[in-house]
């Protein structure tokens, strides 16, 4: 549900700023809404995005960091654009300070399929900072009123470095619990890492998460998905079982625009969560 | 309710029609007819084929204001442009046009979001359609009745028109057309022979030639999902193609659109605006990403969604034949002869 004319956005004060990453351009930001009636009509679930909004300067699709076990406020993981192409709204966003003031449309799109996802096993795995909706998933799986409605959760997540790794102090979090098992990899470690080094495909090959009940959910940069995708399929895991995001320039993220289409598919409403099945339906043209 | 007027009186019409909203027809302008808001009621003018630009920016037009804001003040200062359609009547449409308010109503406001721009505008009016003489060919570029579009077809209009001679017959297709005919003076009553007349035309215009090969719905898209990865059947197709658009803006369903900011002096408008997926930037995305540099395909994408995409997606094809198009190609792009190709391939 959201209001009437879908394409006003509702207004959110930013409440808290994280600097996810050494390189500095990527940061976490936590929005509170200013009308009440605006955050009970934003009902999400993890996997949809919502149009960040700043008039002057346009509005950027951006997946939902935040779970909705997280009540009060709404959360975004985002990167500074403009190595190539000029990033007005992520750059003014990135510019602004706690206090200042945003508009939100959304949420939009269809989230990860919780109730498919549900007894199953969910091995999840992410590279680099696309983590944000699987964060969003693995905070919502393990809360503790979701937990037992799902079965092992294994969550497999890869930067370049230990520095552009997000969400450090969850993670951390995460690898002390028993309900989850955490793998984390990063492709180059430093003098102080201690953890694994390797790329994602070839850690998801060395781990080997077992296909039986099992549904894996994948989300990172294409190359990683290029490579990640045959190896839980030589694993056995059905086309039907592996599922991801994809992303495609948008506008309205209401399915009008006509622009983010893959063959038929509208990438904002009629994904942008896909399964390997379907998304081998549709012609590559993304 | 069939009623009827001259060719003469026309003007009397366009008066009458005033006084129960704002009318739009087509007139005579310097580079072609267009339908415009009239103010002068003698302007009205049905000596046309076609109109440059189709009918739908009366209700999808070329700029939307949706948010008006000033900068340096806060969001929440910002004013939004609701929605509001004002009583409109669209006179003078030809079948084929008629038919592209069907098939846009299904994408904006008949499945998933209601955009509220086009419904409330599409509510608000009524539509005029018009037979032109179907005693004259068809120009080479149309192509209507190759996809199941008559010439005379009323479906889709309140008040259908029909030309005889020099006589208007004005016939009631909606219960809105009904209320509109019924409420206007300066009509006479049609007799039996009209009646029979207007009939007779209606059938007539299913047999009105266009173009030859027929296209059928489901079999030119899974025609187009082979061609899909023949890169060299399409690199073929737009050998010339410019990348202009103007295809695009032309098109009676070609919906695609951007939303932006213009600021000036610091008072900004977020608006709509058409785009179009000839241009290279429209898939462009910030990491640089571009799934579409290529001219064969972005003019493959036309295509597709026009001819596969549509159909997979709302079950019609996108596309009235019009031939607008075509007309206004500046290399002479035909998109019915890739169809035509696609079909035989």
């Amino acid at each position: 549900m959201r209001s009437t004319n879908p394409y006003i956005p509702m207004p959110v004060e930013i409440v808290k700023i994280t600097d996810e990453v050494d390189t500095h351009d990527i940061k976490s930001f936590r929005f509170k809404f200013l009308n009440a009636e605006d955050e009970s009509r934003f009902q999400y679930l993890p996997g949809q995005f919502a149009e960040l909004s700043i008039y002057g300067k346009g509005e950027s699709p951006i997946g939902i960091a935040s779970s909705p076990t997280e009540p009060g406020y709404v959360e975004f993981t985002v990167q500074r654009a403009g190595a190539i192409v000029p990033g007005l709204v992520t750059a003014a966003l990135h510019d602004m300070e706690e206090g200042g003031k945003i508009g939100l449309r959304g949420p939009l799109g269809h989230p990860w399929p919780i109730e498919f996802l549900e007894k199953k096993n969910i091995v999840v795995v992410g590279g680099g900072f696309a983590f944000t909706t699987l964060r969003s998933l693995v905070t919502y799986m393990l809360h503790g009123d979701n937990r037992p409605r799902f079965g092992d959760i294994t969550v497999i997540y890869g930067a370049r470095t230990p520095g552009l790794l997000c969400y450090k102090d969850e993670l951390a979090a995460w690898e002390k619990r028993s309900d989850i098992k955490t793998i984390i990899t990063v492709d180059k470690g430093n003098e102080t890492w201690k953890g694994r080094e390797g790329f994602v495909p070839a850690v998801c090959k060395d781990v080997a998460p077992s296909p039986e009940n099992a549904v894996a959910v994948i989300c990172g940069p294409p190359v990683m998905i290029k490579f990640t995708l045959p190896v839980f399929f030589d694993l056995g895991f059905s086309k039907e079982n592996i599922l991801t995001s994809l992303e495609m320039r948008m506008k309205c993220g209401i399915g009008k625009c006509g622009r983010c289409n893959v063959g038929y598919k509208y990438v904002c409403s009629d994904g942008p969560v896909f399964s390997l099945a379907e998304l081998e339906e549709l012609p590559r043209d993304f | 309710m069939l009623k009827k007027t001259t060719v003469n009186q026309l003007s009397d019409l366009a008066s009458a029609l005033m006084e129960k909203g704002t009318l739009v027809a087509p007139v005579r302008e310097d580079a072609g007819f267009q339908f415009r808001e009239i103010t002068d009621a003698k302007r009205v003018d049905l000596n046309f084929h076609n109109t440059v630009i189709s009918p739908k920016s009366v209700f999808f037009p070329q700029t939307e204001d949706f948010v008006r804001y000033r900068t340096g003040r806060p969001m929440q200062e910002a004013e939004p442009v609701e929605p509001q359609g004002k009583p409109l009547i669209l006179f003078g449409v030809r079948p084929c046009d008629v038919k592209s308010f069907e098939i846009m109503d299904i994408h904006f406001s008949g499945t998933g979001d209601v955009d509220p721009y086009w419904q409330a505008r599409r509510e608000a009016a009524a539509i005029i359609g018009y037979a032109f003489d179907l005693g004259a060919p068809a120009e080479p570029e149309e192509f209507y009745q190759t996809l199941g579009i008559g010439a005379a077809d009323p479906e889709g209009s309140d008040i259908f028109m029909v030309r005889r001679g020099d006589d208007l017959l004005l016939k009631s297709i909606t219960g809105k057309g009904e209320a509109l005919l019924t409420g206007m003076g300066g009509l006479a009553g049609a007799s039996a022979d009209d009646e029979k007349f207007f009939d007779d035309t209606v059938a007539a215009g299913r047999d009105f030639k266009t173009r030859f090969t027929c296209v059928d719905a489901e079999v030119i898209t899974k025609k187009l999902e082979d061609l899909f990865h023949n890169t060299d059947f399409w690199e073929k197709a737009s050998n010339a193609c410019l990348s202009c658009g103007v295809c695009t803006f032309a098109c009676p369903t070609c919906y695609c659109f951007d939303i932006c900011d213009e600021t000036l002096f610091q008072q900004g408008t977020r608006r709509r605006v058409w785009d179009a997926c000839m241009f290279t930037d429209f898939t462009l995305e910030a990491s640089g990403h571009n799934p579409r540099t290529k001219v064969y395909q972005r003019l493959r994408q036309k295509i597709n969604h026009k001819y596969s995409y549509h159909v997979r997606k709302y079950g019609v094809i996108s596309c009235v034949g019009c031939g607008r198009c075509t007309r206004y190609c500046p290399v002479n792009i035909d998109i019915f002869s890739i169809v035509e190709e696609a079909m035989k391939a």
